[in-house]
C-alpha cells in the first residue's frame, strides 16, 4: 500500500487549491429526453407498482421503473446499477429523497426488458438487488440514518432495523392497496438527523440511562466546559471528587462533572464534546415508535407525528417486537382508514384512544406529554371522548401505581 | 474466508429486502481479492473490520464509535465529520473512519460516467461504501482516514468539478424536489434555485460563521416531496394565485371511469367506482367545488391550493398560470424545545432568476439572527423567544392575516412607544394636577 | 484599532482563555472583537486561512480554536509534535 499522491501539497495547501465550486449543474445530468421536455410535463399516471408514466406537451412519453436500494451500499452495488443505467437508460439514473433509485427509458419494449433484468438481479444470500416498487398508495423506502454502523450517539441500529421493517412489509413496497401512502421514517437517537416527526410512522432509537461519568479520566481526555456547554438542560456541572484511582489505587482529587439524572433527556451531545460521558447501555437502549405525521399540505395541514409505544427493546439481529408493532399499526390503519386518509388523519378522525383499541396498543404515564409548554396542549379539554375497553376509565378500576416497574 | 464471523449479522442476509449485510460481505471479498489491481490507499480489510465491528455492536447492543472533532479539509468548517473507532486493535481496518459529505446535483439526476469516476475515487482513498443519499441530501462518503481528506478533497475538485457539502454550523447543502425537470405540479424551477443558492453562498456553506446549522429546501408544489416545511428554516414551496385550469372534457372521463382517479395510485385496493362527489368534493377542505350542469365549477377564491383535486385528477386539472411559491421559516427536529414547522412569512414571491428577492429575503434574515440568535439556537427558537413581529421587523414586511391561524389568545400586545400617542414619558406633576394624592 | 492589530489581540486574547478551554463559538469571538457578525467572520475567516486558527466540529455545531492544542486534538493525534 504505497502512497500516491492526488497533487495536494501538505506543505503549501493554499497551492493549486480549487474551493468554493459548489455542486455540478443538474443540467449536465439530466436524460436526453428530460432535458427536451423540462417544464413542459402535462401528466403522470402509475402503470403499475414502481412503474410511472410521465407525457410531455410534445407528445414524448418517458417511462420510470422506481427500485428500493440499501441506502448503505457499496460501490460495487453501485456500480451495478451504473451497468444497468448504461445498458437502457443512454448512461442516466436519479435517485430519490427517499433512498430509491429510478430509471428512466423512451419506450415500452425497452421498459419490458429492463423491469425483467431488474427482478432478476439478487445477492447471494437471494434478496433483491433492486426491487420495483416504492410508488402511489403503498409503502416506499424507509429513509434513516446510520447507527451502529458509525454514528457514536445511536439508541439502536439503523440499517438492520430498516432491513427487517421492510422485509415484514415488503408485499406493501410492491403493492397499492393503502388507503393513502405511507411514509416510514428512521432516526437513530432523538437528535434525529433524519427528521422523523413527520412521519406516518416513525421508528426511533431512544436511551433511558443518563451519562457515566469517567471521573479518573474526564479531565485528561475532555474540556470539562465543554462538556458542561453541550448539555441543552443545564443538567451538567463541573464538581471536585475524591476518588480512588485506579491506576495506583491511592485517593486522590481529580476535576470532573456531575449530572443531575432526573433533568437528563438522554440526547448525548455531552458524548459528542467529551468521550469520557458514555450513555449507551444494552438495556436502556431501545425503540420508540411514532406515528401520525405527515408532510404534505392535502387535504389538512402537515402535522406531527405522536408518540404511540414509548419503548421497544433492541433485539438484533431481527428485531422481532419492533416488526410485530408496525405490522399491527399497519393493519389496523388499512382495515380501518378511508380512501385518502394519512395515517394521522385517520387516527383523529377515529381519535387518538380509539386508535390505541384497534392497534392493540399499551398505554401508559409516558405517552403524556410533559415538555415544557406545548404540553398542555396535547391533553383533553373537553367532554368528548369515546369509551374503549382496553383501558379502565372508570374511577376505582384506574386506582394503581403509574410506575413500570423494571424486571 | 472473510476475517470476521458474523453469526448475528447473517441472519439480516434473507429476507426479500435488499441486503446491506450482503452486499458489505460481497464487496469485503473483492476487495480481498482485489481484481483490478487497485493501489488501496487505506486498509484493504476495511469492510471485513466494519463488518466485524457491527457485529460486535450486535453481540453488545452498544455503539462502538466515538465523534473525532477534526475538520480535514484545510480552510473548511465543514463537510467532514471526524470518527473513531473504540476497539482499534481488534478492527484497525476502522481505527479511523471519517465521513464526508458531497453537495449532490439538484434533484439527484446523474450521468454514469460521472458516478464511475466517483466510484473509482472513493474504493481507492476511501472505504468503498457511501449512502445515496444522506438525509440532508449529500452523497455521503463513509470511512476514510485522516491523510486522505486532503487527497479525496483535492481529486473532488481538480478532477471532478466538485465540492464538498455542509456540515456544522453553517448554510447546509440545499435540496429540492425534482421540480419542472419531471413533474408537471412544479410550480418554479425548484433546481435552478438551489443551484444558484447553492453558488451564491459557497462562504456560507463552507465557512459557519452561524449560530447553528441553517438549512433551504425547496419543494415544487404543497405536496412538499422534500418536507422543507418539517424540515428547513427556510422553506420554499410552490404555488400558484390565479385559477386551476380545468379540462372539462378530462373531468368527465374520469366521472366515466376512463382514466383511473389519482393517477393509478389506489390501483391494489378495492375502492369501488371513481365518485367526484365522495373523493374530491366532499373531501375538499375548504368546500369550494361543486357539479354544475355535468361541468366541475371551482369557487377560486376560495381555495387553499392543498393539491388533493389536481393529485386525484392531474390530466384534468392543474395549477393555475400565474406561478410562484410560499416562503415559510423556522423548521426544525424536536431538540431542544420541540419539534417546529416552518410558519407561513411570505405568501407569494415569484421565482425567477436570479432569485433577487429570495436573496435579499435570506439575507435580512441571516443578519438578525447572526446578531441575536444565541449558540446553538435555530432561526425557529429565536422567532420563538423573540417573537414574529420582530422577524416582520427585521425582514421589513407588514403583517397580515395570513401570518396566522387565528389571532392572539391573550391580549398581552406589546405596543411599541411610537405607536402610542404622547409616547411613555408622562409628567408625574400634570397628572397631579388633575387626581389628587 | 486597526485590521491586523484585532487579529493579534483576538490571537492574543484565545490564547489567555485557552488555559481552561480551547473552543470557542463563533459569537465568542464576534464579542472579542467587538464586531459586527460580517466583520467578525472576515477576520476570522483570514486567520483560519493563515493557519492561526482551525475549525472543529461536532457535527452539528462548530467551533474554533488555536492550532493543535486542546485535550481532544490530543486525543485523535492531530496535535502538532513537540520537537
Amino acid at each position: 500500500m504505497a502512497f500516491i499522491s492526488s497533487g495536494y501539497n501538505p506543505e503549501k495547501p493554499m497551492e493549486n487549491r480549487i474551493t468554493d465550486i459548489g455542486n455540478r449543474h443538474y443540467g449536465e445530468f439530466l436524460p436526453p429526453i428530460i432535458k427536451k421536455n423540462f417544464g413542459k410535463w402535462i401528466w403522470h399516471e402509475i402503470l403499475e407498482p414502481g412503474v410511472l408514466m410521465h407525457k410531455a406537451e410534445s407528445g414524448d412519453v418517458v417511462y420510470t421503473v422506481r427500485v428500493g436500494e440499501p441506502r448503505l451500499m457499496t460501490v460495487q452495488y453501485l456500480r451495478e446499477a451504473l451497468d444497468i443505467a448504461d445498458k437502457y437508460c443512454d448512461g442516466y439514473l436519479r435517485f430519490t429523497t427517499r433512498n430509491n433509485i429510478e430509471f428512466m427509458v423512451d419506450s415500452k419494449e425497452k421498459l419490458e426488458a429492463l423491469k425483467k433484468d431488474l427482478k432478476e438481479r439478487k445477492f447471494p444470500g437471494g434478496s433483491y438487488k433492486f426491487p420495483i416498487g416504492g410508488t402511489g398508495a403503498g409503502l416506499t423506502n424507509i429513509v434513516h440514518t446510520q447507527g451502529w454502523i458509525h454514528c457514536h450517539t445511536p439508541a439502536t441500529d439503523a440499517s438492520g432495523t430498516v432491513k427487517v421493517v421492510m422485509d415484514e412489509l415488503f408485499e406493501d413496497f410492491q403493492k397499492m392497496r393503502f388507503p393513502a401512502k405511507l411514509r416510514i421514517s428512521m432516526a437513530c437517537c432523538l437528535n434525529m438527523c433524519g427528521a422523523v416527526h413527520c412521519s406516518d410512522i416513525a421508528i426511533l432509537g431512544y436511551h433511558r440511562k443518563p451519562p457515566m461519568i469517567d471521573d479518573e479520566y474526564i479531565d485528561k481526555l475532555c474540556e470539562i466546559p465543554l462538556a458542561v456547554a453541550a448539555c441543552p438542560v443545564g443538567a451538567v456541572k463541573p464538581k471536585k471528587k475524591k476518588i480512588i484511582s485506579e491506576r495506583t489505587g491511592e485517593e486522590i482529587e481529580v476535576k470532573s462533572v456531575e449530572v443531575n439524572q432526573e433533568r437528563c433527556m438522554f440526547c448525548g451531545n455531552c458524548y459528542t464534546m467529551c468521550p469520557s460521558m458514555p450513555l449507551a447501555d444494552h438495556e436502556g437502549d431501545g425503540i420508540v415508535i411514532m406515528a401520525g405525521g405527515k408532510v404534505s399540505n392535502r387535504i389538512t395541514a402537515p402535522k406531527f407525528s405522536k408518540v404511540v409505544v414509548a419503548y421497544i427493546p433492541n433485539e438484533p439481529p431481527r428485531w422481532p417486537t419492533l416488526a410485530k408493532t408496525i405490522r399491527k399499526i399497519v393493519d389496523a390503519y388499512v382495515k380501518g382508514a378511508k380512501k385518502y386518509e394519512r395515517l394521522g388523519m385517520w387516527a383523529e378522525r377515529i381519535g387518538w384512544e380509539k386508535f390505541f383499541e384497534v392497534c392493540d396498543l399499551d398505554f401508559s404515564h409516558h405517552l403524556i406529554d410533559d415538555f415544557r409548554d406545548p404540553a398542555y396542549y396535547t391533553w383533553r379539554q373537553t367532554t368528548n371522548f369515546k369509551f374503549i375497553e382496553n383501558f379502565p376509565y372508570e374511577y376505582n378500576k384506574m386506582k394503581g401505581d403509574i410506575i413500570l416497574k423494571a424486571k | 474466508m472473510p476475517k470476521h464471523e458474523t453469526p448475528l449479522l447473517d441472519q439480516l442476509i434473507s429476507g426479500p429486502w435488499p441486503s446491506f449485510v450482503d452486499d458489505l460481505k460481497t464487496y469485503a471479498e473483492y476487495r480481498r481479492k482485489n481484481p483490478n489491481n487497485v493501489e488501496y490507499q487505506i486498509p484493504e480489510d476495511v469492510v471485513d473490520d466494519l463488518l466485524g465491528v457491527l457485529e460486535l455492536s450486535y453481540v453488545d447492543k452498544e455503539t462502538h464509535w466515538k465523534h473525532g472533532g477534526i475538520v480535514g479539509v484545510f480552510g473548511y468548517g465543514g463537510g467532514v465529520i471526524g470518527r473513531y473507532c473504540d476497539q482499534p486493535e481488534k478492527f484497525p481496518g476502522v481505527a479511523h473512519f471519517h465521513t464526508m459529505r458531497i453537495n449532490q446535483p439538484n434533484g439527484k439526476y446523474y450521468s454514469t460516467e460521472f458516478l464511475r469516476g466517483i466510484c473509482d475515487l472513493w474504493e481507492f482513498r476511501g472505504s468503498g461504501i457511501l449512502n445515496m443519499h444522506g438525509s440532508t441530501g449529500d452523497m455521503v462518503f463513509l470511512g476514510t482516514r485522516t491523510e486522505q481528506l486532503e487527497e479525496v478533497f483535492f481529486e473532488l475538485t481538480h478532477k471532478f468539478n466538485q465540492d464538498l457539502g455542509g456540515s456544522g454550523s453553517n448554510l447546509r447543502t440545499p435540496s429540492c424536489c425534482l421540480g419542472m425537470s419531471r413533474c408537471e405540479w412544479a410550480c418554479y424551477n425548484t433546481q435552478e434555485a438551489a443551484y444558484q443558492l447553492t453558488h451564491e453562498y459557497q462562504d456560507e456553506l463552507h465557512r459557519p460563521a452561524f449560530p447553528y446549522k441553517f438549512k433551504f429546501k425547496f419543494d415544487g408544489c404543497p405536496n412538499c416531496c422534500v418536507a422543507s416545511i418539517a424540515r428547513a428554516d427556510l422553506s420554499v414551496i410552490g404555488t400558484w394565485r390565479d385559477e386551476i385550469q380545468i379540462d372539462q372534457e378530462a373531468v368527465q372521463a374520469y366521472i366515466n371511469g376512463e382514466i383511473p382517479p389519482n393517477g393509478n395510485a389506489h390501483a391494489d385496493g378495492d375502492w369501488g367506482p371513481f365518485d367526484i362527489q365522495k373523493e374530491v368534493i366532499d373531501l375538499c377542505p375548504t368546500g369550494c367545488m361543486r357539479m354544475e350542469d355535468g361541468k366541475l365549477v371551482i369557487d377560486n377564491k376560495n381555495c387553499v391550493r392543498c393539491m388533493h383535486c389536481i393529485n386525484v385528477m392531474p390530466r384534468a386539472l392543474r395549477p393555475g398560470n400565474d406561478r410562484g411559491a410560499s416562503i415559510l421559516v423556522g423548521a426544525k427536529a424536536p431538540i431542544l424545545d420541540g419539534a417546529q414547522m416552518s410558519s407561513l412569512l411570505v405568501p407569494f414571491m415569484k421565482m425567477e432568476e436570479p432569485f433577487d428577492e429570495l436573496k435579499e429575503l435570506i439575507e435580512n434574515i441571516w443578519d438578525w439572527w447572526m446578531e441575536e440568535g444565541r449558540n446553538r439556537e435555530r432561526l425557529g427558537e429565536l422567532i420563538k423567544r423573540k417573537g414574529f413581529r420582530e422577524l416582520l421587523k427585521v425582514t421589513g414586511l407588514k403583517a397580515i392575516p395570513q401570518h396566522v391561524k387565528e389571532p392572539r389568545h391573550n391580549p398581552y400586545i406589546y405596543w411599541y412607544e411610537e405607536e402610542v400617542p404622547g409616547g411613555w414619558q408622562r409628567d408625574i406633576k400634570e397628572f397631579r394636577k388633575r387626581h389628587l394624592r | 484599532m486597526a485590521y491586523e492589530e484585532k487579529k493579534e489581540m483576538l490571537l492574543k486574547e484565545l490564547e489567555k482563555k485557552s488555559k481552561n478551554k480551547t473552543k470557542f463559538y463563533f459569537n465568542d469571538l464576534a464579542k472579542i472583537l467587538g464586531e459586527k457578525p460580517r466583520m467578525a467572520k472576515k477576520i476570522v475567516n483570514e486567520l483560519v486561512d493563515e493557519g492561526k486558527l482551525v475549525f472543529w466540529s461536532s457535527g452539528s455545531t462548530t467551533m474554533y480554536s488555536l492550532p493543535g492544542i486542546g485535550k481532544q486534538a490530543a486525543a485523535e493525534g492531530e496535535a502538532k509534535s513537540e520537537e
